[in-house]
């Protein structure tokens, strides 16, 4: 019993971490319908750039928060006023094809650049507590985790502030709903377009400075977390911003409590065979509505 | 296609191998094997991505039910290989069918992400299922075969014409795929599938049936993408999880299909001679250079993608190439007669 209640546990915690790298999505492919096959490969530059900035400059990944934030803010615009506004207007499939055309770009020119070796942060503020434990009722807390879910609920609550209770969140909204009539009511497009891309880059990189405490750093690091993200997001309902966070943390939970039972390789296939049940029978995702 | 091009383009499948054997050269004979493979695998995806208009990320999910099929039939049972594809591709089907039917009351994203929660799936039942050899694999004996003759029916070429054997068994394969394509596209089957991808209420409206028809699209695939499973399989001699479930079997085919042309029946193939030699060459020519094995090929491909959804989406294929051809044909002059 008390095994299941830690494993459950456990999956919280890294269901936070799940949320975090799954919220940039919501915004680009669940709220403006926009697909980003190059997600995993924004966290990985976010990643990098926690452990350059960390090894470089000795400057602690959750520190490196801000900085790294804003360039990858400055990437995202970037990608879609070069590449994506171009593609947006046809086929999806051009969006998709475009976005796995950067995915092998970006992934192979960092190869191309550090090779592919594993990188870790030495010395950070969460490694330095990683001894320390909570302990509650038999249950034990890793404060590490436990700090950096704090953190991920941080920024879903100004996320979701700034998404449902802003003008610019209600902008937004509206370019996703009905791009002309936004125009009309004096909303420009293709800025929101691109301040989504920004936002949803720089969540993500976010999400990669607060990764690096806890995983290795390598170009290919984005795949496992992007797909887990995208199953994430179906399920939470797209554009969903709460829907994300409590889809995440049962995707987290599923694979932990999968992981009690079955060898490890079983954990992401129940969490995708969940969203298979889920996706037959909910198809907008357990609490998404229309 | 101009029936001349598709002659030429057949002498010269026909004939590339024969001096690279006089040669000594058989790698260049492997590249050939891949580009066919990939070009297969193209012609296969594109009947339920580019015909029917379906995001498919998970056909490599048949590959390995090919690879496994025959590997295990000949290991166990001792079945020849060309017997074996046969059963593979109708056990390809017949999962496929019963995994996709569910899967077609999900559209667009959610039909993309459903076919990769298979491939999730299907990944971790190859590592640990004990009946298919789990992490370990199925490694297939060769058996010494006494001619030429032997070794095309059983599949097993070895020696210094081990790589000639495959390249023609892939030609063969290729070019069976390629008939039965060009038929599908031109029969009504093909015309329903495109009626589904360009308005699918429009197409349940005058009565097909479009649950039905994806089936048989992502069948079709499945049927293909099983062969391939099953050359590829003896020609490696080995089945291993993570090498015939690995991504790349979907991601080379797709980006080969869309460089070429997607929903064009020569598309994907003028997309694999491109793109699949790229690699090889690149690692011929950085050698073991300070770049060597630093993913520059992928590179090449990510921005050969990019540019090609950038400027032209439906492929090097539309390109207005008669209308240029036409045009450098009437500005030379006829010559006197």
């Amino acid at each position: 019993m008390t095994e299941l209640a830690q494993a459950i546990v456990n999956g919280l915690q890294m269901g936070f971490l799940y949320a975090l790298v799954a919220v940039g999505l919501t915004i680009i492919w669940g709220l403006m319908e926009m697909i980003n096959f190059a997600h995993g490969e924004f966290l990985m530059l976010g990643m990098f750039g926690a452990w350059g900035l960390s090894a470089g400059l000795g400057l602690d990944p959750l520190l490196a928060i801000v900085p790294l934030g804003l360039a990858m803010y400055g990437f995202g615009v970037l990608v879609y006023r070069c590449l994506m506004r171009r593609v947006q207007g046809g086929d999806p499939f051009t969006q998709i094809f475009a976005t796995i055309g950067l995915l092998f770009l970006l992934q192979n020119a960092v190869v191309a650049g550090l090779t592919s070796d594993y990188r870790f942060v030495g010395d950070s503020l969460l490694a330095r507590l990683s001894g320390a434990k909570l302990r509650l009722l038999g249950i034990t807390f890793g404060v590490p985790l436990l700090a950096a879910a704090g953190l991920a609920l941080l920024l879903f609550l100004a996320l979701y502030l700034l998404i449902e209770r802003t003008e610019f969140g209600l902008a937004l909204q509206a370019t996703s709903e009905d791009r002309d009539a936004a125009r009309l009511v004096g909303i420009r497009p293709q800025r929101m377009f691109a301040i989504a891309w920004g936002l949803g880059a720089a969540l993500v990189a976010i999400a990669g400075a607060i990764l690096v405490n806890f995983f290795a750093v390598y170009p290919q690091v984005g795949l496992q977390f992007t797909v887990l993200a995208y199953a994430i997001v179906a399920l939470g309902g797209f554009g969903s911003i709460l829907g994300t966070l409590l889809a995440a943390l049962v995707v987290g939970v599923i694979q932990s409590v999968t992981v009690v039972y079955l060898p490890p390789a079983f954990k992401d296939a129940f969490v995708f065979a969940s969203y298979l049940l889920i996706g037959l029978f909910r198809p907008q995702g357990l609490f998404g509505r229309f | 296609m101009g029936r001349l091009a598709l002659a030429v383009g057949a002498v010269a499948a026909i004939l590339y191998p024969i001096p690279l054997q006089l040669q000594g050269t058989t790698y260049y004979q492997t590249v050939g094997f891949l580009v066919l493979i990939n070009a297969m695998l193209g012609l296969g995806w594109n009947v339920i991505g580019g015909w029917a208009g379906q995001f498919d990320f998970g056909p490599q999910v048949f590959f390995g039910v090919g690879a496994y099929t025959a590997a295990l039939l000949f290991v166990r049972l001792g079945l020849d290989a060309w017997l074996g594809l046969l059963a593979a591709v109708a056990v390809a089907v017949v999962v496929c069918a019963l995994l996709t039917y569910p899967l077609t009351r999900l559209r667009g994203h959610y039909f993309a992400i459903a076919t990769v929660a298979i491939w999730m799936i299907a990944q971790p039942i190859g590592a640990t299922w004990e009946f298919i050899g789990g992490s370990q694999g199925l490694f297939i004996p060769v058996k010494a075969r006494a001619s030429v003759a032997a070794s095309a029916l059983s599949l097993q070429f070895s020696g210094p014409t081990k790589a000639l054997g495959y390249y023609y068994s892939a030609l063969a394969l290729f070019a069976l795929t390629l008939a039965l394509m060009a038929l599908v596209e031109r029969s009504k089957l093909g015309y329903y599938f495109r009626a589904i991808r360009d308005d699918q209420e429009a197409a349940e409206g005058i009565g097909i049936d479009s649950r039905l028809y994806k089936v048989l699209a992502r069948s079709i695939t499945a049927a293909v993408f099983a062969a391939a499973g099953v050359l590829y399989a003896f020609w490696a001699l080995s089945v291993f999880p993570e090498q015939v479930l690995e991504l790349n079997w979907s991601t080379l085919p797709i980006m080969a299909t869309v460089v070429g042309g997607i929903g064009r029946l020569w598309g994907p193939v003028l997309g694999a001679v491109i793109l699949i030699p790229i690699s090889q060459i690149m690692s011929t020519t950085l050698g073991t250079g300070p770049l060597a094995g630093r993913g520059i090929d992928l590179i090449v491909y990510g921005l050969i993608i990019v540019l090609i959804a950038a400027f032209r989406p439906t492929g090097l294929l539309s390109l207005p190439w008669g209308r240029w051809f036409r045009r450098r044909r009437a500005a030379t002059p006829a010559p006197a007669p």
